[in-house]
């Protein structure tokens, strides 16, 4: 993918940026409006990551810039505000998401593939990853194209693991993702274990392969390395 | 007052007694000038309350005259009366003595004594009260602003945005001290707000480095030379900046809601909303193996922010999940009236009320951070709510109580 990170704290925008290169996306850098809006105007990009809060002006008007313009692309609205006002405003005229600064890469890497999936109506319906396919059409999973039976939370842990494929990602981020930033959770992560040892029966039982790593200390790893 | 009363009471009764006195020396001289002159005894008759006897003697006496006090018997009322008598003895020209004994009754002086002491002294205790009670409606009304200053001064709310209404008065002392109240309170909301204002900002500061450290751990993670020792430091710091994240949420999150940032309001189904959150919950509930048993009106509307319904009920669900043991329960009851979370759970350790003070802490978990239940008592506060919590054994009970009930 061609992605647009608009970014006005650079330690944060190199992180961002070196993060999703990882994931084999190419990534262009903005550290303010004007610069934003210039790139925009002369390439495409198949999501631009956003800041809200840019030195020069308000990131939301690179959006209605783009809109008045009619530029294609998913945007994606990162704040450190969380104000309910501006993602209320900013969804309004036309960004796909909204994530709340600071929040975990795997997270930010699942809402850029997701926005991506939804806007790109030619091919990319489906998430391949060896004998599992993700079909966003119908929700539904297959190993070897045999329907896998999950419940809504595993659906959502595969698509968040296939997502993140190749990459470390913590308990803490799965919780996040699969229970929302509100809920206070527990003392153990047993309930993502939980759901990880599920999946991966389901999975296994259907004749496909375990890629659910268990990352000593961090989490899990979907890899088939 | 009853010294003086005392003091009456002599006062008049020696004035009494005086002029007693001087009613029966101004009748023994009578009676002396009579005799002296004339040098008769003379007959008369005694006068109405006095008894006079004239003795006259053969030889010469020896002036003398004292007035005391005796008891007479009286036949008709077969009783002693108190009387008072002058006695006198003199002689005549021709040196022959006599003596002069009149007797004055006292019980009509008496009487008179204890009517008039009696009045007076009635008098001055009217008097004293007359004087109290005026004194006290016009202090009361004197003083009437300055108590109005003080308990509006003391009634001073420094979260709410109304200035204090202080009531008028013309009196200039009372006008300085509404006016130092004034200045005083102004000054107090305004250093409050500006302190709210830097916290609140700086707490929005805080997200961004925030973010990079969590990015930087995230990369540092994905790193394919990492021993066991790195590892652990990692995951330490990760916890770490999650725990600070967490807080910080939780502190903008009350600040917003104190400066009413959630000020939009409409008809808040409740039995929705947990609805939701329960189905948020259910595979963990499931895991821990809870039994869940919720009833709801219909009907149960509140009139407030959704999104704060949303954090209100999340965080009561899962405070009632966390602290819950496995093989428990949870029980949800909405009504108009009022919302009661009950669930098992270990002991409480401390006192129920404390448990809605920041960062108090129910368990001795290192990820909680101790807010979750002081942002519901937030904002049950914000729009008038009772809450309450009580804990019977390993039974524990949240109970809120809305004002608002169901709009007709």
């Amino acid at each position: 993918m061609k992605l647009l990170i608009v970014e006005d704290d650079r330690s944060l925008c190199l992180s961002i940026t070196d993060y999703l290169k990882m994931e084999g996306h190419v990534c262009e850098i903005a550290y303010n409006l004007h610069e934003a809006v210039n790139k925009v105007a002369d390439n495409t990009y198949d999501c631009v990551i956003l800041d809200i809060g840019l030195p020069d002006g308000n990131g939301l008007d690179v959006i209605r810039d783009m809109k008045a313009n009619k530029l294609a692309g998913g945007i994606l609205i990162i704040s450190a505000k969380g104000s309910l006002d501006d993602k209320v405003t900013g969804l309004k005229i036309g960004a796909d998401d909204y994530l709340t600064k600071p929040f975990h890469f795997a997270e930010l890497s699942a809402r850029i593939n997701s926005i991506c999936r939804r806007n790109n109506f030619l091919g990319m319906n489906e998430i391949i990853f060896n004998e599992i396919r993700i079909n966003s059409n119908d929700n539904q999973a297959y190993v070897n194209d045999k329907l896998l039976n999950l419940t809504k939370k595993e659906y959502d842990l595969l698509l968040f693991f296939m997502a993140n494929r190749n990459r470390i990602i913590t308990k803490e981020s799965i919780v996040e993702h699969l229970w929302g930033d509100d809920v206070i959770l527990t003392d153990s992560f047993d309930f993502v274990y939980t759901h990880v040892k599920n999946l991966r029966k389901k999975i296994i039982s259907s004749q496909g392969r375990n890629y659910i790593k268990c990352i000593y200390g961090f989490g899990y790893k979907f890899s088939d390395s | 007052m009853i010294a003086g009363g005392i003091l009456l009471y002599f006062t008049i009764k020696r004035v009494i007694y005086k002029q007693i006195d001087n009613s029966l020396i101004t009748e023994k001289i009578i009676i002396q000038d009579q005799i002296e002159d004339t040098d008769t005894i003379p007959d008369f008759e005694a006068a109405l309350g006095h008894q006079i006897e004239v003795k006259s003697l053969n030889f010469p006496v020896r002036n003398f005259q004292a007035i005391k006090d005796t008891d007479l018997y009286d036949s008709k009322s077969n009783s002693f009366l108190a009387c008072r008598y002058l006695y006198y003895s003199g002689n005549t020209i021709a040196k022959k003595g006599y003596i002069i004994t009149i007797f004055q009754v006292l019980s009509e002086k008496e009487e008179l004594l204890k009517d008039i002491s009696l009045y007076m002294f009635f008098l001055f205790f009217s008097l004293m009260l007359i004087s109290i009670l005026i004194n006290y409606f016009i202090a009361r009304k004197l003083w009437r602003p300055f108590y109005d200053s003080v308990n509006t001064a003391g009634n001073f709310d420094i979260q709410l945005d109304k200035p204090l209404d202080l009531p008028y008065t013309d009196i200039i002392e009372f006008q300085q001290l509404n006016r130092v109240f004034d200045q005083m309170t102004t000054k107090m909301r305004n250093d409050y707000l500006n302190l709210k204002e830097f916290s609140e900002n700086a707490a929005h500061e805080i997200q961004t480095p925030l973010a990079v450290i969590r990015s930087k751990t995230d990369l540092l993670m994905q790193q394919k030379v990492l021993n066991r020792d790195s590892i652990s430091l990692i995951k330490s710091i990760n916890e770490a900046t999650t725990r600070l994240l967490k807080l910080n949420q939780g502190l903008l999150l009350i600040s917003k809601i104190e400066n009413r940032s959630f000020h939009e309001k409409k008809k808040v189904s409740l039995k929705k909303i947990i609805e939701k959150s329960l189905d948020n919950y259910k595979e963990i509930m499931q895991i821990k193996k809870i039994n869940v048993e919720f009833e709801a009106l219909d009907d149960a509307l509140v009139d407030m922010n959704e999104v704060l319904a949303e954090v209100l009920i999340s965080n009561l669900l899962s405070n009632a999940v966390r602290f819950n043991i496995d093989g428990g329960f949870i029980k949800c009851h909405v009504d108009d009236k009022y919302l009661v979370f009950t669930n098992s759970g270990l002991p409480l350790t401390i006192a129920p009320e404390l448990l809605f003070r920041r960062f108090q802490k129910g368990s001795d978990n290192p990820q909680s951070v101790g807010l979750g239940l002081s942002i519901v008592k937030k904002v049950a506060e914000s729009y008038g709510m009772h809450i309450t919590y009580n804990c019977i054994d390993t039974v524990h009970e949240i109970k809120l109580q809305y004002r608002s009930g169901i709009p007709k």
